[in-house]
C-alpha cells in the first residue's frame, strides 16, 4: 500500500511538472505542442511470459517542438501497468512450484523522439518516428506469502506511426501506435528479460 | 484578439491539466491487486534429485509420527490431532503411485518423513486514507500493526538403499525428493486441514517422475 501510494505520487508530481512546462511553452511559443494519450498495450516476448495479460492501463505525455513544418524532436512521459494472476504449476530447473502469483510490471518511459509529418499544417497529417531512452521499471512477483521486488532502468527504443487530425485551431486528436522494445533488463530473479510490448494510444493534442 | 486567445488558451490548458489529474486518480484507483483467500496464500514447492533412478524405488517406510520444528530449530514427537489424517494421505499417494510398503524399516528403497513448523510474523505499516491526499504533511499516516500465522509442512523422501557406516553410528541420506507446503493458517482448523490434505495431493501430482517404473 505505501510502496503504491509513493509511485503514484512521484508520477503525479513528474506529470504536473511536465505539464506546467508545457502551458508555458504553450502560451509562449507555438512552435511547442503537446499531447495526451491513454494507452492499451499488448505484452509481447519476455512480458508477454511474465504478464500475459492486455493492459488497459495506460497514459503518456508528449512535448514536441516542431523544427520546421515536417520535423519535430520532443519528450515522452508514460505510464503503463501490467497485471496478471496466475494460477498453477511453474516448472523449476529441479522441480516444481505450485501456487497463484501476482504479476505486476510498472513502467515508466523516460524518452526523446524524432517524427517526421506528412501533409500540410492544420490538415490531417499522419507522421512516423522514433523514440529512444528507457524505462523506470518496478517488477513485482507475489507468490504464497512470499514477495519478490526490483527497480530497474531499462534502455529502449520504440518505432512509432500515427496521425494528428485537427478539431479547432489550436487543439486536436491525436491517434499512435508504438512497438516498444528494451534491449537490456532482468527478472527479479535475476534472469534477462526483454520488455516488448505493442502500444496503441489514443488522445488530444495542443497547437497540432 | 491575442489576449483572448490567451485566455482561451489558458482555460483549455487547464481543463486539459484537471482532465489529466482526474485520469490520473482514476488510474491509480484501478490500480491492480486482487483479494487474497487463504487458499491462494498457498504454495507447494517440490525438488528432486535429478540424477536419482526412481525406476528402482519400489518400497517406502513412512515414519509414524509427525516431528514438530520449534522455533530454536529443535525437533519434536508430540503427537496432534490431525497428524493421522496427513500420515494417511501421504500414504494414500505413495501407493497411488506404485510405492509398496517395505516389510521393516532396513529394507525399504525410500524413507520417508514428515515435519510441521509454524510461525507468527509481526508485521507494520502504514495506512493511507483517502483524505490523507489533502494532508499537507509528506509520509503521513495512520500506522498499523498485524501479525498472521503461519504453516509449513515438509515431505521428505530419503535414500533407503544407501548402506550403514561399517563402523555402526548414523549416516546422512541424499535426499530424494522434497515437498515444502507452505501457506496462511485460516481460523478454521478443518479448512486448514482439507487445504492440507488437498496440497499433498497436488505435491504428487507435480512430481510425475516418482511413478517411473511401476
Amino acid at each position: 500500500m505505501k510502496i503504491k501510494l509513493i509511485k503514484f505520487w512521484q508520477l503525479l508530481t513528474v506529470f504536473a511538472l511536465v505539464l506546467l512546462f508545457f502551458s508555458t511553452g504553450y502560451c509562449q511559443k507555438e512552435q511547442w505542442y503537446g499531447s495526451f494519450t491513454y494507452s492499451v498495450s499488448l505484452p509481447q516476448g519476455d512480458t508477454k511470459e511474465f504478464t500475459d495479460e492486455i493492459s488497459w492501463r495506460g497514459i503518456g505525455l508528449d512535448y514536441r517542438y516542431v523544427i520546421d513544418r515536417a520535423y519535430s524532436v520532443g519528450l515522452f512521459f508514460g505510464w503503463n501497468v501490467f497485471y496478471e494472476r496466475r494460477e498453477g504449476v511453474s516448472e523449476v530447473e529441479n522441480g516444481a512450484i505450485y501456487g497463484t502469483s501476482d504479476r505486476t510490471l510498472n513502467l515508466f518511459p523516460i524518452m526523446v523522439n524524432y517524427h517526421y509529418y506528412f501533409g500540410e499544417r492544420k490538415s490531417i497529417r499522419p507522421y512516423v518516428g522514433i523514440n529512444a531512452g528507457g524505462y523506470i521499471v518496478n517488477q513485482q512477483f507475489a507468490i504464497g506469502i512470499f514477495l519478490w521486488e526490483d527497480d530497474s532502468w531499462q534502455w529502449a527504443v520504440a518505432p512509432e506511426a500515427g496521425v494528428v487530425i485537427p478539431v479547432e485551431r489550436d487543439f486536436g486528436l491525436i491517434v499512435n501506435g508504438k512497438y516498444n522494445y528494451a534491449f537490456t533488463g532482468e527478472t527479479v530473479f535475476g534472469e534477462d528479460m526483454n520488455n516488448t510490448f505493442w502500444q496503441i494510444n489514443v488522445g488530444v493534442v495542443w497547437e497540432p | 484578439m491575442k489576449r483572448i486567445s490567451y485566455k482561451m488558451s489558458f482555460r483549455k490548458t487547464l481543463s486539459l491539466m484537471l482532465l489529466f489529474i482526474a485520469l490520473a486518480f482514476v488510474l491509480n484507483s484501478c490500480y491492480p491487486g486482487e483479494e487474497l483467500t487463504y487458499e491462494d496464500t498457498d504454495i507447494v514447492a517440490t525438488v528432486y534429485d535429478t540424477e536419482a533412478d526412481f525406476s528402482t524405488k519400489l518400497t517406502y517406510a513412512l515414519r509414524d509420527t509427525i516431528a514438530r520444528v520449534d522455533g530454536d530449530g529443535n525437533l519434536e514427537f508430540e503427537p496432534e490431532a490431525a497428524d493421522q489424517q496427513i500420515l494417511d494421505k501421504i500414504e494414500s499417494e505413495l501407493q497411488a503411485i506404485g510405492f509398496t510398503e517395505a516389510a521393516s524399516y532396513d529394507v525399504a528403497d525410500v524413507l520417508v518423513a514428515a515435519a510441521i513448523s509454524q510461525s507468527t510474523w509481526v508485521g507494520g505499516g502504514c495506512y493511507y486514507g483517502w483524505y490523507s491526499y489533502w494532508y499537507p504533511y509528506y509520509g503521513w499516516c495512520y500506522p498499523t500493526y498485524y501479525t498472521y500465522d503461519t504453516g509449513s509442512l515438509l515431505i521428505v523422501m530419503g535414500d533407503g538403499d544407501v548402506p550403514p557406516p561399517a563402523g555402526g553410528g548414523t549416516v546422512e541420506k541424499e535426499g530424494l525428493w522434497v515437498a515444502v507446503i507452505n501457506g496462511l493458517l485460516g481460523d478454521n482448523s478443518s479448512s486448514t486441514l482439507n487445504r492440507v490434505l488437498s496440497n499433498i495431493e497436488q505435491a504428487f501430482d507435480q512430481s510425475p517422475y516418482l511413478a517411473e517404473g511401476k
